[in-house]
């Protein structure tokens, strides 16, 4: 744990004093993020991994300022957040974005307005398409977790007919969208494929219409809430089908929700599973958060961890911050990042699944750049 | 699943849809003007059985829900009481308009408030009877689900026969219907209004609790129960307790059935358009006033 603070927390001390020195001035790294709304949860994974970073990190010297401002789950509380941000003293080089797609949507042309660097953790694909060379996302995009998901249900599970759930929402949208792609590419068919709505708490015609359809495989792409709703209602239902969710059913506080048994055989795409790891660094970050929070932490925590101590490493090199993230090749917790040209920076996925003993899922399978080898089962032969 | 089972998961999501549709019109009445925070309060009730089971000195024993329903439509009723007391009797001579945007007000309060106690992650409260799920011909039952449409079914009995048996039902029933003749002949309206407030709020967090187990809670839930409330009342008719209940459950069988059928999204909006439709064929509800007009 000491080697923990000291490596990371001097690493960043060291990048703010030296910024703090050359510039004579305050720096801000305002943090906007939802504390409140739908995405809630996630935005307070991502306050709270950015505090951690903040904190370990602070020394007096630097005078570093990091204002939370609440998007509310949002996109238009987003902008305004991010007007307020923009117009206060001093003006910061870079922003902690929302983890909402839209609202990081929203956000993309002030960016380039303001010549401002938004650190991302959304896994909407979309992000890093539009050619805005301001973002830069720590979180593996739809492209990258989608690929492992489907992967790890043709390759490791051997299921060939899907079932896909998705949320009406662009989350659940993009992912669907991704999974298509890559069941296809794969060789399996989705015989199923039905969005629900946040609100919508009974499950049971769903799961009923997955039962008819003839899938042997369940692939979610819900939130928090619903991902929970669907595994406990399925199992309650006895639907008797493998299930590999979205990284929302890697999240603590999901598997909570959940009795042991209901979670046996789930699994679920993720960055990382700071709870469930044993790597020693990221054990020791897990720590540190469940001292500070009292709270498991999640994989949105780690990357926006990782976004911040990375944004205190490219600081130091003394040019513009976007440039220098365009640059970097950064060792973090969760894995190493590097852009791709277009902002994407995190490459690497893992599976995570629940053995029904417990509410800690253990890493099932571990995957580098997905995306990029996935040729179709016949192919690779 | 069968179309018995889909029907099971119908009846007890009408059942703790009928106490929600229940308090709204029994504040509805005695208030004259809608409650807005009716939902945010079956939220608040999720939220203060989570806080109850905490407080309960009963180290590594698990709280049963029925041990809880008391206190937490306790806690709900003096909420009513509190937001009686605040949110309404100080604009109860002002429009109408007043009062929802107060109660608009009071919702968002507790949304914030929850959300600042407890986060916005979903959580979930302790089943009214735990147990395995029996089979009963072919059809799998939870206990929680007939626990909640017996406890449904147990207050709503209840609540009739305190309205219809009992002096104070026979004085709320005046207040509701004609505040100053009640006032004329000696009854206590302010105290009657704050009262029904009370079992109203008392019946959404009570609902709060059993739906809370099974759909989870979070401090944002409460607008879709809302909704599903608003609907229920306006399908049921305006100031109807019969027309709350039935309207309740007509609600939560389309959405299970509208679900099974096509999709969840689908659903959804298809409910709106049979509410349209409801509305133009007629326009009072099944059991509404023949005439009159609501905030």
């Amino acid at each position: 744990m000491k080697r923990f603070i000291f490596r990371y927390g001097a690493m960043a001390a060291s990048a703010i004093t030296m910024l703090a020195a050359e510039a004579g001035a305050q720096e801000r790294l305002p943090l906007l993020v939802p504390i409140t709304g739908a995405l809630a949860l996630e935005g307070q994974s991502q306050r709270d991994g950015a505090l951690l970073a903040l904190e370990e990190a602070r020394q007096p010297a630097a005078r570093l300022q990091y204002p939370v401002y609440d998007t509310g789950s949002n996109p238009q509380i987003a902008v305004q957040a991010f007007e307020r941000a923009i117009g206060e003293s001093p003006k910061p080089r870079a922003m902690m974005g929302p983890i909402d797609g839209n609202s990081m949507l929203a956000l993309l042309p002030l960016a380039e307005r303001e010549q401002v660097a938004l650190l991302a953790v959304s896994g909407t694909a979309r992000l890093t398409e539009l050619g805005n060379k301001h973002i830069f996302r720590f979180f593996p995009s739809d492209a990258v977790v989608k690929a492992a998901q489907a992967r790890y249900i043709v390759e490791e599970l051997k299921r060939k007919k899907v079932a896909v759930v998705y949320q009406n929402t662009a989350y659940g949208q993009s992912g669907q969208e991704q999974l298509a792609i890559w069941f296809e590419r794969l060789g399996a068919s989705v015989a199923y494929r039905n969005s629900v709505p946040v609100t919508t708490k009974e499950l049971s015609g769903v799961i009923a219409q997955v039962r008819e359809s003839g899938a042997d495989v369940v692939a979610l792409q819900l939130h928090s809430g619903s991902s929970a709703l669907f595994v406990g209602q399925a199992a309650r239902a006895g639907l008797n089908l493998p299930i590999v969710g979205g990284s929302a059913l890697h999240q603590p506080s999901t598997a909570a929700l959940l009795e042991p048994g209901e979670l046996k055989g789930v699994c679920a795409e993720t960055a990382s599973a700071p709870a469930a790891d044993e790597n020693p660094e990221i054990a020791a970050f897990a720590r540190a958060f469940r001292q500070r929070f009292k709270a498991e932490p999640d994989a949105f925590a780690l990357a926006t961890y990782d976004a911040v101590t990375a944004l205190f490493q490219t600081w130091q090199s003394g040019r513009p911050v976007s440039e220098s993230l365009a640059a970097a090749r950064i060792k973090g917790l969760a894995m190493t990042y590097r852009s791709d040209g277009k902002g994407n920076m995190a490459h690497d996925a893992i599976i995570v699944c629940y053995d029904g003993a417990g509410r800690t899922p253990r890493i099932a399978k571990r995957y580098s750049r997905p995306h990029e080898d996935a040729r179709a089962p016949a192919e690779r032969r | 699943m069968s179309w018995a089972q889909i029907a099971i998961d119908g009846l007890a999501l009408g059942a703790a849809y009928a106490l929600v549709a229940l308090g709204f019109v029994l504040i509805l009445n005695a208030a004259g003007a809608v409650n807005f925070a009716q939902g945010d309060l079956v939220m608040a009730g999720g939220f203060a059985a989570i806080v109850f089971v905490g407080l309960l000195p009963l180290d590594g024993i698990a709280v049963p829900g029925l041990v809880l329903a008391p206190l937490v439509a306790l806690a709900g009723g003096g909420a009513g009481w509190l937001i009686a007391e605040v949110a309404y009797r100080p604009l109860r001579h002002r429009p109408p308009v007043a009062v929802f945007i107060s109660t608009i007000a009071v919702g968002i309060m507790l949304q914030h408030g929850a959300n600042g106690i407890f986060g916005a992650a979903e959580r979930r409260t302790p089943p009214l009877v735990a147990g395995e799920a029996l089979e009963i011909a072919g059809l799998t039952v939870s206990p929680q689900t007939l626990a909640i449409v017996a406890a449904a079914a147990l207050v709503i009995l209840l609540l009739h026969q305190l309205l219809e048996r009992t002096q104070l039902g026979r004085r709320l029933r005046a207040a509701a219907q004609d505040a100053e003749m009640a006032r004329a002949l000696g009854i206590p309206v302010r105290r009657l209004t704050a009262l029904a407030f009370a079992l109203g709020a008392g019946l959404a967090a009570l609902a709060g609790l059993l739906l809370a187990n099974v759909y989870f809670v979070t401090p944002t839930a409460g607008l879709a129960f809302m909704l599903k409330a608003y609907i229920a009342v306006t399908i049921g008719g305006w100031g109807s307790l019969r027309g709350a209940v039935i309207g309740a459950f007509l609600v939560a069988m389309f959405e299970v059935v509208a679900g099974r059928l096509y999709s969840a999204s689908l659903a959804d909006a298809l409910l709106y358009v049979a509410l349209l439709v409801a509305l133009l064929l007629r326009p009072a509800g099944l059991f509404g006033e023949a005439a009159g007009r609501r905030a």
